[in-house]
């Protein structure tokens, strides 16, 4: 009789029998298949009527369901395509518009043991609470110090990845949140390790720049369904006003900014260097591991820009912003932990950066959702996906110049509070090589045919 | 291990090696520098040693070099967050002022909210802002501090060093002169497949089961955890793929004990395990005995089909090797498996099993003496383990002694020993001894461990006689000398020969007396 059999985020075929995918694995004597598969192999073998025993699963157990999700019609809509796709698929949708409802709903159909993957901690918390909410069940998690299986759990990418081995055949569903993160070449392996022959990837940014996404249809499905933000712009999410304000830099600012920027120019203009492209970025960065020189050059502009970044005046218009959204629910962007930790100190405002003790975080994000606290001042790890809920106001102080994370941000803000018409303010330190970042990001925006 | 950023390389030509910092002076000079920086800053920020470990990187070091030390230094240090107060709970306080008082957009109303937090908690003003981020990574302080010797961290340096490099490999191929039951069960532990295969010497590799479809760095985690239980040995070679991922190019990493060893940190030797009392009892008591099979613990691995078997003794004797398992925990399905698997080779191997370690009860488990398993209590008994061997050895003991029967030879010489004839001829001094006292050629006087002419026992015999009717007593030393001296070495044998006996007054052969029994002596005269 033939075995299947999972081992360590692969199957392994005992008696000498070849699979469609298999490989003869010399080292152990028998056919081995990436876990992936696993419906294929099942498929091959019923039909080619050979007698067999699956091992494989490693299920816990089943829990009853109480879903209490309508969905919208466009949301609907994604769910029925991507049953009709063989309840495989990415669904892409822009961010707020409640890819979560369309994955929970996909949960009580199918009532089967769920994996949802998540790239962050902070929304590995979101989806619990979503689960018990519209689910009525108690969510299992991985990650974050966390390691209880339940018939629905919630893992990071990092924690799916590094546990493939035990936990790739314990679950029929895996829900990809955020799912161009899966086309990383590590976080790749989750897909590959696990058997869930239901797959579901959500996202409101498809394509990367490396087009690697186009490796998500082998690894979760083809999109079956995409709604543009102008789609529902209006009726299903907020309208958002958007402004810049350019800000000079104190005279002594701007004279260390051109000093640094000058030693940073004068190494490119004598080695004939140009940084066009992402790729002469990184071939500089690159040589600044084996050149003293191109390593000075490199901190210097590093150093220049952060004053750009940092600059006081930028703070400045901060308090006066401040002051003029008062009462308002605010976030306040940075890129750089000091610019966050030097605003929280000077306004006495909470800030969460990935530095942030786990419960002083959760306890911040609670406090600014029930409105206790209408500002939080943030870098990097509130930019996918997490749900606050009803901020109407945002506050750019600086930012890496990346489409995807600004789309993101905006995203955000884009909840609809009553109506209410959301604000983005974007804070720009004037003459500085920050201007050229900000408007790269907008033609970027342009081209992507999104926004 | 370090933050992979840190990692400092060389590539040429394909190949890929770390890079090692050397021994040398220099680098000493700067290790010591920071060790010291270490050790007078216990009090001190954690920033405030970042900026000294800045200065060294601008003085001309490489910043990757200076800065994986400073990791390294920094696993050897407690940081700890040292206010009166918790900073969480007093930034909770001051963001619960501002949601009621509004946010400070003046210093002046900032310096209001502060003030009244500071008297609610019967501080300064200053300390509130002391302790407002106390807790962040670079405002910790420096509290404790276990300083190394300057040769010590350069070696874990490099060790790490490799180790962060291995993090990019596919798979590992290594060979080491032991430890191997470590490195076997690390090797299961990390869930890795391996493959032994022989290459002058026992060689092993090791990948993961997702390496069958593609190269992946998935396991390179495993296999730097891997390195430490091998390098702990004497001599090892490891020989790694590694895909270095800025290129995408499959590099070769190749080092070595020979020229590695001394520059790595050599971790300690595994514990002992818990049934090495038992072994170490055995080992002893086998030594003891002086036979002719040489024992060795820890042997090198024997490849059985696709799996390996790690003895824990080999026993060897000319062409003959057997091997021995001492076996722990153990089910009666364990040992079917087992046995099994031993089928398949072409090996002796004995499996000695601990009666009170067994897993079900004992009436289940064949108790017969069966095949080459041995039951034990408490101590792994000798005479069973001989008796094996014994056998093991006969078919070659056979062999040659049929040789030596067949062996066209006329001796000349008056003592011939078995032993240094067995040697000359290449067999075992047992078969020549079958041989020659079955059978003794013409004129030869058989001897436990020689064959001597009687003419020469003759000729032995009369200075012995001469010296006790001359002194009328022979002390056993000289007699041992007078034999020896005519090139017998079997000097009791020869003695009980020619009749005499052995007076013992005490325990030291010093004291003893050789004697003539009075009835042999009239029945010799006679």
């Amino acid at each position: 009789m033939i075995r299947l059999r999972f081992a360590r985020g692969t199957l392994l075929l005992r008696g000498e029998v070849g699979t469609p995918y298999g490989k003869w694995d010399p080292r152990v004597g028998c056919y081995r298949v990436k876990a992936m598969h696993y419906r294929d192999v099942l498929t091959y073998l019923g039909e080619s009527r050979v007698p067999f025993r699956d091992e494989v699963p490693n299920l816990p157990p089943l829990q009853p369901l109480k879903c209490t999700v309508e969905l919208r019609s466009y949301q609907l809509e994604g769910l029925n395509r991507w049953c009709r796709a063989g309840m495989r698929g990415i669904v892409v949708l822009p961010t707020a518009a409640g890819k979560t409802y369309i994955a929970l709903k996909a949960i009580s159909l199918l009532k089967t043991q769920t994996l949802i993957v998540v790239p962050t901690l902070d929304l590995l918390d979101q989806w619990r609470r979503r689960v018990a909410e519209y689910l009525n069940v108690e969510a299992g998690a991985v990650g974050g110090g966390e390691k209880t299986v339940k018939m629905v759990t919630v893992s990071t990418y990092d924690s799916a990845y590094l546990r493939a081995e035990v936990l790739g055949n314990r679950f029929m569903l895996i829900v990809f949140d955020e799912v161009h993160h899966l086309a990383s070449p590590s976080y790749m392996q989750i897909a590959e390790m696990y058997i869930a022959p239901y797959r579901m990837g959500l996202t409101a940014t498809y394509e990367r720049g490396d087009e690697r996404h186009l490796l998500l249809p082998r690894l979760v499905g083809d999109p079956v369904h995409t709604v543009d933000v102008e789609e529902l712009a209006g009726e299903h999410l907020s309208p958002y006003d958007y402004e810049k304000i350019y800000v000079e830099l104190t005279p002594e600012e701007q004279r260390v900014y051109d000093r640094e920027m000058n030693v940073f120019r004068r190494y490119l203009k004598e080695g004939g260097i140009v940084l066009k492209s992402l790729k002469d970025f990184r071939r500089f960065i690159m040589a600044t591991g084996r050149d003293r020189r191109a390593r000075e050059a490199l901190l210097a502009r590093n150093r220049a820009l952060k004053i750009a970044l940092n600059s006081e005046a930028k703070l400045n218009t901060l308090a006066k912003l401040l002051e003029a959204y008062r009462g308002e629910k605010i976030l306040i962007f940075t890129l750089h932990n000091d610019l966050v930790y030097r605003i929280s100190r000077m306004f006495l405002i909470p800030s969460v950066t990935y530095q942030t003790p786990r419960e002083e975080r959760r306890e911040i994000m609670g406090k600014f959702r029930s409105s206790e606290y209408r500002v939080i001042v943030t870098s990097q790890v509130l930019d996918e996906g997490v749900d606050v809920p009803d901020a109407s106001v945002g506050f750019v102080l600086s930012g890496t110049g990346s489409t995807r994370e600004y789309i993101q941000r905006l995203g955000r803000l884009l909840r609809k509070v009553e109506g209410k018409k959301a604000k983005l303010v974007e804070i720009v330190s004037k003459g500085t090589v920050e201007v050229r970042i900000s408007q790269r990001r907008h033609r970027k925006r342009k081209t992507d045919g999104e926004g | 291990m370090l933050p992979s950023e840190l990692l400092l390389v060389r590539r040429r030509k394909g190949r890929i090696w770390p890079r090692y910092a050397k021994l040398s002076d220099e680098n000493l000079e700067v290790v010591k520098l920071l060790i010291e920086a270490y050790s007078r800053r216990v009090g001190e920020k954690k920033s405030v040693l970042k900026v000294f470990v800045g200065g060294l990187e601008d003085m001309g070091y490489d910043y990757r070099f200076v800065r994986g030390l400073s990791v390294l230094l920094d696993r050897r240090s407690v940081f700890r967050c040292n206010v009166k107060v918790d900073p969480v709970d007093l930034r909770r306080r001051l963001y619960q002022a501002t949601g009621k008082f509004g946010l400070p957009t003046t210093p002046e109303r900032r310096s209001r909210i502060i003030e009244s937090a500071a008297s609610e908690l019967r501080l300064t003003a200053e300390m509130v802002e002391e302790s407002f981020y106390a807790d962040l990574d670079s405002e910790l302080v420096l509290a404790e501090f276990n300083p190394l010797p300057p040769q010590e961290l350069l070696k874990d340096y490099n060790l790490s060093l490799t180790q962060t490099l291995l993090f990019n490999s596919t798979e590992l191929n290594f060979t080491a002169s032991g430890n191997w039951q470590r490195i076997f069960y690390t090797v299961k532990r990390l869930g890795m497949i391996y493959e032994a295969y022989r290459s002058g010497g026992f060689w092993v590799k090791i990948d993961g089961p997702a390496s069958l479809f593609k190269l992946t760095r998935r396991y390179g985690t495993a296999l730097a955890k891997l390195l430490p239980a091998i390098i702990a040995n004497k001599e090892w070679t490891v020989e790694a793929k590694i895909l270095w991922k800025y290129t995408n190019e499959i590099c070769d990493f190749k080092i070595e004990s020979r020229r590695h060893g001394a520059v790595l940190e050599k971790p300690e030797p595994s514990a002992v395990s818990y049934d090495s009392v038992v072994e170490e009892d055995f080992a002893t008591r086998f030594q003891a005995l002086k036979s002719s099979w040489r024992l060795r613990r820890e042997p090198e691995p024997v490849p059985a089909g696709r799996h390996v078997i790690i003895p824990d003794f080999s026993f060897e004797r000319e062409d003959v090797k057997v091997y021995m398992e001492v076996v722990g925990f153990w089910t009666a399905e364990y040992l079917r498996r087992k046995i099994e698997k031993l089928k398949k080779i072409d090996v002796k191997m004995l499996i000695v099993v601990d009666e009170t370690l067994a897993c079900e009860r004992l009436e289940k488990l064949e108790k017969r003496a069966k095949l080459n398993i041995i039951y034990y209590r408490k101590k792994i008994p000798l005479t069973p383990i001989l008796r094996y061997l014994e056998e093991a050895f006969q078919p070659v003991e056979e062999k040659q002694t049929l040789f030596v029967q067949n062996l066209p030879v006329t001796f000349l010489e008056s003592v011939v020993n078995y032993e240094e004839f067995a040697a000359r001829i290449g067999v075992s001094t047992e078969s020549v001894r079958t041989v020659l006292t079955k059978k003794p050629p013409q004129g030869y006087m058989v001897l436990p461990n020689s064959l001597v002419k009687k003419d020469k026992l003759k000729e032995i015999g009369k200075p012995l006689e001469e010296q006790i009717s001359r002194t009328g007593r022979l002390p056993l030393s000289e007699a041992v000398k007078i034999i020896e001296m005519e090139g017998v070495k079997d000097a009791f044998n020869v003695l009980k020969v020619l009749g005499y006996k052995i007076m013992w007054h005490g325990i030291s052969p010093e004291t003893a007396e050789v004697i003539r029994p009075e009835t042999k002596q009239t029945g010799k005269n006679s």
